[in-house]
């Protein structure tokens, strides 16, 4: 929550709409007025016209919509889940990771998007290479904060476990991975939003279904207004994403 | 090396510790501590002051089996030091709770680790929490807790523990006079309930000689014993009330004068 909840005597959230609806105004009146083409900047109206035909009258956004959520929780599943199973292995076998450390690294440092024309071969066109991208995308990022997580403990904490006379598996059970639980779940975070960019990009370069697909067809056949509305979906979306994970942290990390 | 005792006489009452002519140097070269020896009888509370790196410490990591012994030989409760004894309870100044535990949960901790059945170590848990005033703090996470009732949490901890023996490193270094004099007293009242064998490391000599039945004097590096004095107060003492004793007083300025020739020393 920001400190300061006035602006010039305002509520905060009532100078944000009024500041919003400002530019909303500037911006229709410039397209109206011809100052700028609409064919290039469309028009608040017919915005936000699209976004509400498309999500409750013709319901194309809404199926869009739903392939990319499908691609984007399935590639953030699998990359998850994988990233912190191998995590761990990397930290209970210390080996496993020298060796294959410099393979990951390389990997990690290829830009993902160059990915995308192989999975599109292996995978198709549906939602299966999308998934692969994004999976590409979150296991890294899920991976190496679940390594930097898990060495993060409290050398405290390894002594009390020391003189307590812990064995290895308790230590690992109730010392190691309630430690590395917070650096997980930043990256958890992260990993969803990146899983999310894995399925647009996907989309966009080819399929058949979803925003990325949309967009790059409304903007292909000039239909800019259409463009900005998929945008506020996606800005939507990804802002409750991050506020689903936010709120089951908290829940979670009561402690903290 | 060890002297070894047959199993059948490390009874739960056996905290006897022995330490003959131990010397530790750190990384074979810088003497830590020379020629220590000193012998601790069950139930016995003895602490053991000195300057700033005198090796006080480093003879407690020995005990605790957190140091592997050198030279000389060291028994605890009849057998070799080792790290994880469950006859042996440690605790150091900073009170290392695990943070996503709540207070209840750190104090039964030590004793889930070692298996205590648990029935048992909740009821033991809840009541060293009530004995060191947290009975109603149960529920509160670490973070919601001062410095001085996570100290407590710990101390609760250990307690749980039903260890013969207690090491203990300076456990209320990192506290306020004020706190630590209330600390001190929930010690007292717990050691006197139960008797255990402590050694008890401090820089503080009131704190020392309040609590305690002898205070071991070390000199500056390298650590050697200079002074093994006993504290004949009564028990059971309030360190409160010690403060207008004038025999815990003159037993303060006869250490103290012990002390000054240690820290000459440095």
């Amino acid at each position: 929550m920001s400190r300061s909840t006035t602006v010039l005597g305002f509520p905060m959230w009532l100078a944000r709409i009024v500041a919003l609806l400002a530019f909303g105004a500037v911006w229709e009146l410039t397209a109206r007025l011809g100052l700028i083409n609409p064919l290039f900047i469309g028009n608040p109206s017919g915005i936000l016209a699209f976004f509400f035909k498309g999500l409750f009258v013709t319901r194309e956004l809404v199926v869009h919509l739903l392939w990319t959520l499908a691609g984007t929780l399935a590639a953030f599943m699998l990359g998850s889940v994988t990233g912190i199973l191998v995590g761990l292995l990397f930290v209970a076998y210390p080996k496993v990771e020298q060796f294959i450390d410099p393979i990951f690294a390389g990997l990690n440092a290829l830009p993902r998007i160059a990915l995308a024309p192989l999975f599109l071969l292996w995978f198709g066109l549906g939602i299966t290479s999308k998934i692969a991208l994004g999976f590409s995308l979150t296991f890294f990022i899920v991976l190496s904060s679940t390594v930097a997580g898990a060495r993060s403990v409290n050398s405290d904490h390894l002594m009390l476990a020391d003189t307590l006379g812990a064995s290895s598996t308790q230590i690992f059970r109730r010392i190691t991975l309630p430690s590395a639980v917070p650096t997980v779940f930043s990256g958890l975070r992260l990993g969803l939003i990146y899983a999310l960019l894995g399925v647009i990009a996907g989309e966009i370069i080819a399929a058949q279904h979803g925003l990325g697909q949309s967009l790059t067809f409304l903007a292909g056949t000039f239909q800019i207004n259409g463009v900005f509305a998929v945008l506020l979906l996606l800005a939507l979306l990804g802002m409750s994403l991050t506020w689903i994970m936010t709120a089951v942290e908290a829940r979670l990390l009561r402690w903290r | 090396m060890e002297q070894r005792i047959p199993a059948t006489s490390v009874v739960h009452a056996a905290g006897a510790i022995d330490i003959r002519d131990v010397v530790h140097r750190f990384s074979g070269e810088v003497l830590a501590v020379s020629h220590a020896t000193l012998h601790v009888a069950p139930g016995e509370f003895v602490s053991i002051v000195g300057p700033s790196g005198c090796g006080k410490t480093t003879l407690l990591n020995l005990l605790a089996g957190l140091l592997p012994v050198q030279e000389g030989s060291i028994s605890v409760a009849g057998a070799a030091p080792r790290a994880g004894r469950h006859d042996v309870a440690y605790m150091l100044a900073r009170d290392s709770l695990l943070p996503w535990l709540n207070a209840l949960q750190n104090a039964r901790f030590g004793a889930e680790i070692r298996n205590i059945p648990a029935q048992r170590r909740n009821a033991r848990a809840r009541e060293l929490l009530t004995q060191v005033g947290l009975g109603s703090f149960e529920h509160a996470y670490p973070k919601a807790l001062s410095q001085g009732m996570r100290q407590r949490v710990a101390l609760a901890r250990t307690f749980c523990l039903d260890s013969p023996i207690l090491l203990m490193d300076e456990p209320f270094g990192a506290l306020d006079a004020q706190t630590k004099l209330q600390l001190e007293e929930v010690l007292l009242a717990l050691w006197t309930s139960e008797r255990r064998t402590v050694v008890f490391i401090t820089h503080d000599l009131s704190e020392a000689v309040a609590l305690s039945d002898r205070v071991i004097v070390m000199s500056a590096r390298p650590g050697t014993i200079i002074a093994d004095i006993k504290v004949d107060l009564p028990r059971p003492r309030s360190v409160r009330a010690l403060q207008r004793d004038a025999r815990y007083h003159d037993i303060y300025a006869m250490i103290w004068s012990k002390l000054e020739l240690a820290l000459e020393g440095t």
